[in-house]
């Protein structure tokens, strides 16, 4: 057969396969856009998952699933009060070292067994006798001597000392029935989970998707959603598509740019969640290891609180949230973040350091840096004074916030050299006290406890960087003393003001600037599902809760309020693009006949 | 990617040569690679400045202890010689490690992963060498005119456009505009695996991806193509042919095309090895669940089992390519055969 025989058969074949594959992406979208009563809810899955096993799970999004999976004894509400979890109430001794507590009879696990006071114990015990059940949570129980179950009711612990935290809290616990014949070490628990949450898994395929189905025997009541599908997406773009196109019915992790371009449609309602992160300049006090030996390379003229002070004051937050985060974030005070209200803002007698480059010129006059060549000072040892500032490549952020600071800097004297490197390298230097300033930023659980620690005099790391971490590389005496405080207090008030003026013991220190709290921005479909409830109930999240109230309160939406508009491309598009490819083909087809005529008359 | 014109080095060497003195020689290169590579493999993770242990707890309260004895479990408080030594002794038992982050043997690991990148890497691939070869020797033997210009300026058009901007591109316009295919994954969750509609599903989801893919890459067998049938254009052998009384397109198709197949199915097989490594961006575009990502995630920790075993698949895949190049190109030379 000749090719121009050959050719015909073959454009038929190619026609043929494009109209077939159009015709089965239309029938598609048509499935997408009408999402079914009693289908489970779909949530883009950004983050990794390392294993659902939660004495070993670390990565975010693994524990936030297991969230919805295994209640703890004791959970956080919906503004991250101690709420009933598994015990129904909880006493403590007076000198705060024996916890009770107690399970009512409704607590069942998913497979309709009861959940007793033994498959605590066993949970708990797993944790402190097996080195390796303590990837997780094998920091919480330090402080635990023994757990008890004197009744199938009753829990009693008892501490090595007293603690202001709730040991019932944050650890999840696993039925006893089920994981005693497994090895739990090795245990996947990622197919028909046995827990005691609203959700459990039924299957989990590998980088693809997690599926979860209501617990019917939930305390709290069965979920009104029939369960919940993490569907994977490796950039949060096409999650936003998927959004659009009706694929997937919750985003979240959005970047202002993507929160931004949602806006306007009927479908799609936004949630911009006070965040838990905060997000500051680290100034390098010097460096100094657990031996009081001097770490790294900061530049000696940082150890002068004036001048951190004064760099401090050359700092526009309002400025830097409104135009670096378009305005989705709160200026920040302390290293609490906004969603925390107890332990919110600074303590009695301390007060923020106010923008101000005249009063910081000032400063920095008054302490006796001089102006030297070109507009850079000069320090006390007569150096032109110029400092380091280190960012993360992966955060556009951090180039955008370096800018508006070199061009503050530069106005009270002081010149910056700035650096995007990886998140590893940040990391690595930072531990090290290879910097002068750099940014850096925490998420905080709704105990503080754990953040003020790290900036203990204890927690300084090794010569090599090994050993604990310190968040900002600084100690001090009577931080330490207001750590302790805090730590041992029991009454919630007397101890919400402790916290406070611990954090803004290490704010006045001037080696951290919380510059601001980026909102936690997230988008769903309202013709698809209605009613999340938020952490804190009136601007918080719906995903990445201390809890699972999020997905709980979730219900579908009523038929009457789903909508034609889906957020796609307006409707004239498909036409003219239709239109568009039929010219092009139209236009090869004619070549090709052209050509191949021609090339038979040579 | 880099366009690779290559004919096997040595072929000089083994002209005339027998097919088993050929095999040997060829198989025993390619053993020598491959030992190479597990021991480049091994070091070359090792020189990254960052300390896995270290990186996964950060974050995270841990005690010194607590981190030490991660470092244990891991095997990392050992001399390197002796870890070394681990891992060449386990890799002979086909045991790849534990991966440190999804805590799961590292060969089940890649054998989950393996497969969907097979799955776009082959279709793409064959989609891109079909398409490829025929508009290359149709542009060579219509050299300077319309056709030729317009289909070698559109795929070199798509040969330098950026790869992750190309697939977003796509996907935002025949997903979240035009709602006509999905915006990534391999399957719709839910749907029932083995049935009709599963194959369907998949094959909808494999529709943009491999169409960023083949857009990508084709150009490159296209021009290969078109040069190596222009090579031939000049040979006193279609002169012969046209004599004959051929009609052109048989002269074309039954001598041009299949001399200057041959340069061109080497670099088939140099290129199928890196296609499969290539596919990261699209792989991470389109949410594609493949190896490419995997290693991708890797490197974070960094995993070291996990980026070993993924270094030494692809390197594998690679070596053992070349080893069918190599051939095939025998098979299609007769030059090689003459013994």
């Amino acid at each position: 057969m000749s090719h121009a025989r050959l050719r015909r058969p073959l454009i038929a074949v190619a026609v043929a396969v494009i109209l077939s594959l159009s015709g089965v992406a239309v029938t598609a979208s048509a499935e997408a856009d009408t999402a079914a009563k009693g289908d489970p809810i779909k949530i883009s899955m950004t983050g990794d998952v390392d294993t659902f096993n939660p004495f070993t799970a670390i990565l975010l999004q693994s524990t936030g699933i297991n969230r919805y999976q295994y209640e703890s004894l004791v959970g956080y509400g919906t503004e991250s009060e101690p709420v009933p979890g598994l015990a129904g109430t909880w006493e403590t001794s007076e000198d705060g070292k024996t916890w009770t507590f107690t399970i009512p009879d409704d607590r069942m696990w998913s497979d309709g067994e009861p959940v007793t006071a033994k498959d605590v114990v066993y949970t708990y015990t797993s944790i402190m006798k097996d080195d390796a059940l303590q990837a997780a949570n094998g920091g919480l129980v330090t402080n635990i001597a023994d757990v008890t179950a004197p009744d199938d009711r009753t829990v009693v612990m008892t501490l090595k000392s007293a603690q202001a935290s709730n040991p019932g809290q944050e650890i999840p616990v696993v039925p006893e029935h089920v994981w005693s014949k497994q090895d739990p070490e090795t245990f996947a628990a990622d197919k028909d989970v046995v827990g005691s949450g609203p959700f459990t898994i039924t299957t989990y395929k590998t980088g693809q998707s997690v599926e979860l189905k209501a617990n019917p025997h939930f305390w709290r009541g069965k979920p009104k959603i029939s369960g919940v599908t993490y569907v994977a997406y490796k950039n949060t773009d096409a999650a936003v598509q998927g959004l659009k196109s009706g694929e997937i019915d919750l985003v979240d992790g959005l970047t202002p740019a993507q929160y931004n371009s949602l806006k306007g449609s009927d479908t799609i309602t936004r949630s911009a969640g006070i965040g838990r992160r905060y997000q500051a300049l680290a100034i390098n006090p010097g460096t100094v290891d657990i031996d009081g030996k001097p770490m790294g390379d900061g530049n000696p003229a940082l150890k002068d609180p004036q001048l951190r002070k004064a760099i401090f004051m050359a700092v526009d937050k309002k400025t830097l949230v409104d135009r670096v985060l378009e305005g989705l974030g709160d200026v920040g005070q302390t290293e609490v973040p906004k969603s925390y209200e107890a332990f919110f803002g600074f303590g009695e007698g301390h007060e923020e350091v106010p923008f101000d480059l005249d009063a910081a010129n000032q400063l920095l006059d008054d302490a006796g840096y001089t102006q030297g060549s070109g507009g850079i000072r000069e320090d006390k040892d007569g150096k032109p004074l110029k400092l380091r500032l280190m960012g993360r490549n992966n955060d556009p952020a951090h180039a955008q916030m370096a800018d508006f600071l070199t061009s503050w800097f530069k106005e009270i004297g002081i010149g910056l050299d700035v650096s995007m490197v990886t998140p590893d390298k940040v990391n690595e230097d930072s531990t090290l006290g290879r910097y002068d300033l750099y940014f850096t930023g925490w998420s905080l659980g709704p105990d503080p406890d754990n953040q003020l620690a790290m900036n203990t005099c204890a927690s300084r790391p090794n010569a090599d960087g090994s050993g604990n971490t310190s968040e900002n590389n600084w100690c001090s005496k009577e931080f330490d003393a207001a750590y302790a405080a805090q730590h041992a207090e029991l009454d919630e008030a007397k101890r919400a003001e402790l916290v406070k003026n611990a954090f803004s013991i290490i704010y006045d220190a001037y080696v951290s600037d919380p510059i601001w709290y980026a909102k936690s921005l997230e988008a769903y479909r309202n013709d698809h599902f209605t009613g999340f409830t938020k952490q804190p109930s009136k601007d918080g999240v719906i995903l990445n809760q201390n809890g699972y109230w999020g997905l709980y309160g979730a219900k579908p939406a009523s038929a009457d309020s789903a909508s034609d508009d889906d957020g796609g491309l307006p409707g004239w598009v498909i036409p003219v693009g239709v239109v568009v490819v039929l010219v092009i083909a139209a236009g090869a087809v004619a070549a090709t006949r052209r050509s191949s005529t021609a090339e038979d008359r040579e | 990617m880099a366009v690779i014109e290559t004919v096997p080095a040595d072929s000089e060497d083994t002209r005339g040569s027998s097919l088993p003195r050929y095999l040997a020689l060829k198989a025993g290169g390619a053993l020598t690679s491959l030992a190479l590579v597990i021991v480049l493999g091994f070091f070359i993770f090792r020189i990254m400045p960052s300390d896995p242990a270290i990186n996964m707890t950060r974050g995270r309260k841990v005690s010194a202890d607590e981190v030490e004895r991660l470092r244990a479990q891991m095997g990392l408080d050992q001399p390197l010689l002796v870890q070394f030594g681990h891992y060449v002794r386990d890799l002979f038992t086909g045991d790849l490690g534990t991966s440190y982050v999804y805590r799961r043997p590292v060969s089940g690991l890649i054998m989950d992963y393996l497969g969907p990148t097979l799955l776009l890497t082959g279709i793409a691939a064959i989609i891109s060498i079909v398409l490829g070869l025929w508009l290359g020797q149709r542009t060579a033997w219509r050299r300077g005119s319309w056709f030729d210009k317009i289909h070698t300026g559109i795929a070199l058009v798509f040969w330098s456009v950026p790869t992750f901007w190309l697939g977003l591109l796509l996907l935002l316009l025949f997903g979240g505009g035009l709602h006509w295919l999905p915006t990534g994954g391999m399957s719709t969750p839910g749907t029932h695996e083995g049935g009709i509609d599963h194959v369907l599903d998949v094959a909808r989801h494999l529709v943009l991806p491999v169409t960023t893919m083949v857009a990508v890459i084709y150009a490159q067998y296209l021009m290969v193509m078109r040069a190596s049938v222009i090579e031939e254009m000049s040979a006193d052998y279609l002169t012969t042919a046209r004599a004959k009384g051929l009609r052109e397109d048989l002269v074309r198709t039954r001598h041009a095309v299949p001399n200057a197949l041959l340069p061109t199915v080497t670099l088939i097989f140099l290129t199928l090895g890196l296609l499969i490594a290539g596919a990261v961006a699209v792989e991470v575009v389109f949410s594609w669940p493949g190896l490419g990502y995997l290693t991708y995630k890797g490197l974070s920790a960094p995993d070291l089992p996990l980026l070993q075993g993924t270094f030494v698949v692809f390197s594998a895949v690679v070596i053992a390519m070349n080893f069918v190049a190599d051939l095939v190109y025998r098979v299609l030379d007769p030059r090689l055969k003459a013994a």
